[in-house]
């Protein structure tokens, strides 16, 4: 399987080529365009069993859809290209481990990867300006997230600060905990910066450039009331 | 200390890598992502009275946060909708930033405010304008990509699309055209630039997205 990300950051798409027997595992509605030589197959899990139901459920919590799409190429050099609804960036990271994905930027990986709603307490449900769920991808193979923004990678070696809506993954290897951005808590939050993620640990952490949230509240005022 | 802004022009964002001492000042809510060793501060923008003008009648934020690194370290400015961001250097001189247009600057900047008009207030662009002066490098950001023009007479720029302008630039509103071709062709109400001086316009504007949105809720 070969990839490609297009039109980067604004307007990303994925284009992947694959041959016969590959196989890929996307969000549902994602698919923009593909060959004729494609197998969609749609289910609550993982392809060739495990999870079930429950999983599928946890996923909806995460921010990420109930069903799945399960692509297999029949022939060789199939294309297939993928995107996000939003305008954003798409990127790509070789997964070997674990990955905690913010809920709905998880787009398509490879088949072997388990994903999985994650739980990560309570006060970062609360206050870490994402989703109550994470998603957790852990296997091997290709994992491609997209985001609101474009996507920039930290190495985490020691401490780093993330403002909330920012994050889009981090490996396992980090930690996080929600902290004020100044020294003062009523500083903090005058500011605009309020709650912030303090990571530690060492390990990659990807963040977004833009967050949603921000651009909502600017354009939120001036939308007419529903 | 030393700056780069990434991601042009849908995205863009500005990574600051800061050298022990360096401070920089930022708008509310502007910092993404830093390295855990800066330190963050808040004060008033400008005077607090002034902040508070600032607040009600230019849309500005009360407060803006001051970032100091006591080791090197780097950090990740952004804005809140996709779009340009556009340096400047001040040396000495004055311009004027539309309400939400600024996004970050080195010390030596003086953040002021300036009385825009009514004229201004009716054609939506604000009671006030921020005014920057002094030394050093100021950064704005617009929704949409900015494109710069050295106006030497008059120019006319649509409501919602002007960004920065010099000082020597004076402002008024006027109809684009016609009554009749004013208000059905669109363009209602303009804004009249008169130079000489330089004006910075972004290609969006939020209105207009704002319009647009609400055409299709229902």
């Amino acid at each position: 399987m070969q990839f490609e990300i297009l039109a980067q950051p604004a307007a990303s798409a994925l284009r992947l080529t694959m041959d016969a027997g590959e196989e890929l595992t996307a969000e549902v509605g994602a698919m923009i365009a593909m060959s004729a030589g494609f197998t969609v197959e749609t289910s609550g899990r993982k392809k060739g069993g495990g999870g079930g139901l429950m999983k599928g459920l946890k996923r909806m919590f995460a921010g990420e859809s109930f069903f799945l799409n399960h692509f297999t190429a029949q022939q060789s050099a199939q294309t297939l290209i993928l995107g996000p609804k939003l305008l954003g960036d798409i990127m790509h990271h070789n997964l070997s481990g674990t990955l905690i994905v913010q809920g709905s930027s998880w787009m398509a990986s490879d088949p072997g990867i388990d994903i999985d709603a994650s739980w990560q307490g309570f006060g970062k449900a609360l206050f870490s300006g994402e989703a109550m769920f994470w998603v957790k991808c852990s296997g091997h193979g290709d994992l491609f997230l997209s985001s609101f923004g474009a996507i920039y990678e930290i190495d985490v070696d020691g401490e780093y600060t993330v403002d909330t809506g920012h994050i889009v993954a981090f490996e396992d290897t980090l930690q996080f905990r929600i902290g004020k951005a100044g020294e003062s808590l009523i500083g903090s939050f005058l500011g605009g910066e309020g709650l912030v993620c303090k990571f530690s640990g060492q390990g990659k952490l990807y963040c977004q450039s833009h967050n949603p949230p921000s651009f909502g509240s600017v354009l939120g005022p001036k939308l007419k009331p529903r | 200390m030393e700056a780069e802004v990434r991601n042009r022009p849908s995205f863009a964002n500005i990574h600051v890598q800061l050298n022990p001492g360096d401070r920089l000042i930022a708008e509310a809510d502007a910092m993404a992502s830093m390295s855990s060793d800066i330190q963050m501060s808040t004060r008033f923008n400008g005077g607090a009275v002034q902040a508070v003008v600032k607040r009600v009648f230019g849309s500005e934020s009360l407060f803006v946060n001051e970032f100091t690194a006591n080791s090197p370290g780097e950090m990740v400015i952004t804005q809140p909708f996709p779009g340009d961001i556009e340096c400047i250097e001040l040396k000495g001189n004055t311009m004027f930033l539309q309400p939400g247009a600024f996004l970050a600057c080195e010390p030596g900047v003086n953040l002021g405010l300036g009385w825009a008009g009514i004229a201004s207030f009716v054609g939506k662009e604000g009671l006030f304008r921020l005014k920057v002066s002094g030394h050093g490098r100021v950064w704005f950001g617009a929704y949409g990509g900015i494109f710069v023009r050295e106006v030497e007479s008059e120019y006319v720029v649509d409501t919602g699309h002007l960004v920065a302008y010099e000082p020597t630039i004076g402002i008024r509103m006027g109809m684009a055209g016609g009554i009749f071709s004013s208000f059905f062709g669109g363009e209602g109400l303009v804004t009249r630039v008169s130079g000489p001086g330089r004006i910075y316009m972004q290609s969006r504007s939020m209105d207009g997205l704002a319009a647009w949105t609400n055409s299709h809720l229902w």
